[in-house]
């Protein structure tokens, strides 16, 4: 692996292209990222119950996260301390524990070791069995979404959200909150998983291009952008957090992305819930309820608010990744409103959405033209808007005008150059300590 | 055929006359789709009111069916005629790069079984496919799967009534199945 200072240089502008393709650096970011970061894992509306739980993977670890019953959640490694193997198959459902298939030992929902079959006649009752529950794992929950961390020396899921929290609040504090509708769309990219990434965060620019097919049939108030002709540099902003963290935000576009009825049906909703939301989140936050935002939440949870897809890219190897895809939705909303939403979501940016098969095509690709050996000697480039951002009294992080723009994009990337370098949560850089110095 | 006679047939393999038009019609409709004929489809093969679906399965053990928290069925595809016809019209736009230089596709009809349904005209068919793409230089996916169709005979031609596609891969080892199956 090269030094740090040249696989990101110039602020976040320049990338080593062996960044996207090198297995020592995949290594080592599952040591620096994925051992040590809030990883998304699921949703309270999915596992409301007790017993409830759902499989997924932090990194390419499988984990199982269970509703406890009083109500709190806990989340363990799916690997029998045994001999290994998994103790759960299923995806998600509901149970009193998981039975190995091997030997039959039997965790509780809880993941501790409750029954170990011949403990008496092969173990001479002298296991112990408090010692040999399932690795747990750290898990904490904001406003519904549930994270966990490998890391104990982590900060609180809140303050590692950093200033990414107080504007997430625009749609996460409406009356009700959000859920997510599930089961997810589950697909494989051959991408590294920074190019989906780093495409949510901040690349506003491709939809006009990229997508142009499907701004021509879908129309909408974004098939302006068509051909990138046209387009008003005040017609949004890019945000971005020092914990890495950004989104584009593109002003009353909410819907922008629901052609037809369905676009007008959740306008509607918008602009009816719009006074009580102000209420609680304020203006300025309301101006980000009504907005359309392209976002991710570092390293590898991302979303587009309006349009409502909600993935999570799953590392598998430097070059490949499992894509999760929920739709996110606001649990007050009736019913036809979210089926709408739901289903608009599928055509869009499902697994045979016809956006989703634009953006894939970029991503693999991104990723594959440095399998070359002397390609990937080089560097690519994100120095769009650089030297124009600014900090704004008021919005949290680095503010730049325009959601065609790459500001947020570097952002992620001086943060993914400062987990790397091993540092320690006090001195990475947070929201707080930016405006302290400001 | 009388309605009487009609409900005495529902769920009873078709005859052997018919099973042969259902078979060239499945087989007719993959060789248009594999020859980039999408408007023939539409216009010639599937009925105005096609419902067609290509639900996601959630891998559950046995003896947990129960549905938790808020999930419902994620439909990959659940189109009616105007979306088909407007992905169809996506091809059209001239702007779809991932398709230019176009894919290769084949698609393999196997494992056919046809009966009477219970309305008049129609048929429900099951068959196993085979969808193979090609991409660019050497970006090859087969995709399996099964569908559940109902075709209906309207003057003499048989159409698309329903689609309901299965996939057997929980995670879909492709980019994308943005192809008619
Ligand atoms: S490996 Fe799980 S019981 Fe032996
Ligand atoms: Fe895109």
């Amino acid at each position: 692996m090269k030094p740090l200072d040249q696989l990101v240089q110039q602020e976040g502008a320049i990338q080593d292209r062996s960044i996207y393709w090198d297995n020592d650096v995949y290594q080592a970011e599952m040591e620096h990222i994925f051992a040590r970061c809030w990883l998304f894992l699921t949703h309270d509306s999915i596992i409301p119950e007790k017993g409830d739980y759902q499989v997924t993977t932090m990194g390419e670890d499988n984990v199982i996260v269970a509703r406890q019953a009083d109500g709190s959640l806990k989340a363990f490694l799916n690997s029998c301390t045994h001999r290994g193997n998994f103790v759960c198959f299923s995806e998600a459902g509901n149970t009193r524990s998981f039975v190995c298939p091997y030997h039959g030992w039997s965790f509780g929902i809880d993941g501790s070791l409750q029954d170990v079959p011949l403990e008496k006649q092969a173990y001479h009752q002298e296991i112990d069995k408090t010692a040999l529950g399932l690795r747990q794992i750290r898990v904490a929950s904001y406003k519904g979404l549930i994270f966990g961390t490998f890391d104990e020396s982590a900060p609180p899921l809140e303050k590692y959200l950093g200033g990414m929290a107080w504007y997430l609040d625009s749609f996460l504090d409406v009356p009700g909150g959000i859920e997510l509708i599930g089961p997810p769309m589950k697909s494989t990219l051959e991408c590294n998983w920074k190019n989906p990434s780093e495409n949510f965060i901040g690349d506003g620019y491709h939809v006009g291009w990229a997508h142009a097919s499907a701004l021509e049939i879908a129309g909408g108030s974004l098939a302006s952008m068509k051909g990138l002709n046209e387009y008003d540099k005040n017609s949004g902003l890019q945000i971005s957090l020092p914990e890495g963290h950004g989104f584009g935000a593109i002003w009353e576009c909410v819907a922008a992305l629901h052609p037809g009825p369905p676009g007008v049906a959740y306008q509607q909703w918008v602009d009816q819930r719009s006074p009580a939301v102000k209420e609680i989140v304020g203006e300025q936050r309301e101006k980000f309820y009504r907005a359309h935002w392209n976002a991710t939440i570092f390293p590898n949870c991302s979303f587009l608010y309006g349009t409502n897809t909600f993935k999570v890219w799953q590392p598998r190897g430097p070059h490949s990744i499992e894509v999760t895809t929920w739709t996110m939705v606001e649990k007050e909303m009736p019913k036809e409103l979210k089926d709408m939403i739901h289903a608009d979501n599928m055509l869009t940016f499902g697994t045979a959405g016809i956006l989703e098969s634009d953006d894939g095509e970029n991503f693999e690709n991104c990723t594959n033209s440095n399998r070359g050996h002397s390609t990937r000697q080089g560097t690519v480039y994100l120095g769009m808007g650089q030297g124009h951002e600014r900090q704004e009294a008021g919005l949290p992080g680095i503010v730049s005008d325009g959601w065609v723009n790459e500001t947020s994009t570097r952002g992620m990337y001086r943060r993914w150059a400062e987990m790397m370098s091993g540092k320690s949560w006090d001195n990475l850089s947070t929201t707080a300590d930016l405006e302290n110095n400001q | 055929m009388n309605s009487e006679e009609h409900s005495a047939l529902s769920g009873q393999p078709v005859d052997q006359a018919t099973h042969f038009e259902i078979e060239r019609f499945l087989v007719r409709e993959a060789r248009a789709l594999d020859e980039e004929r999408y408007h023939d489809w539409l216009d010639n093969m599937v009925a105005k009111d096609v419902i067609y679906q290509l639900p996601t399965q959630e891998v559950r053990y046995r003896r947990d069916r129960k549905t938790i928290g808020n999930a419902q069925t994620t439909y990959l595809y659940n189109d009616n005629y105007d979306v088909l016809a407007m992905r169809v019209a996506r091809f059209d736009t001239g702007f779809l790069w991932a398709e230019d230089p176009p894919m290769r596709i084949r698609r393999y009809i196997t494992n056919i079984d046809a009966q009477w349904a219970d309305e008049e005209g129609e048929v429900d068919v099951w068959s196993n496919f085979i969808v193979y793409r090609s991409r660019a230089q050497r970006d090859n996916v087969s995709t399996h799967g099964r569908r559940r169709d109902r075709l209906r005979k309207t003057d003499g031609q048989w159409q698309l009534a329903s689609r309901v596609i299965t996939l057997e891969q929980r995670v879909i080892m492709d980019k994308n199945v943005h192809c008619f199956f």
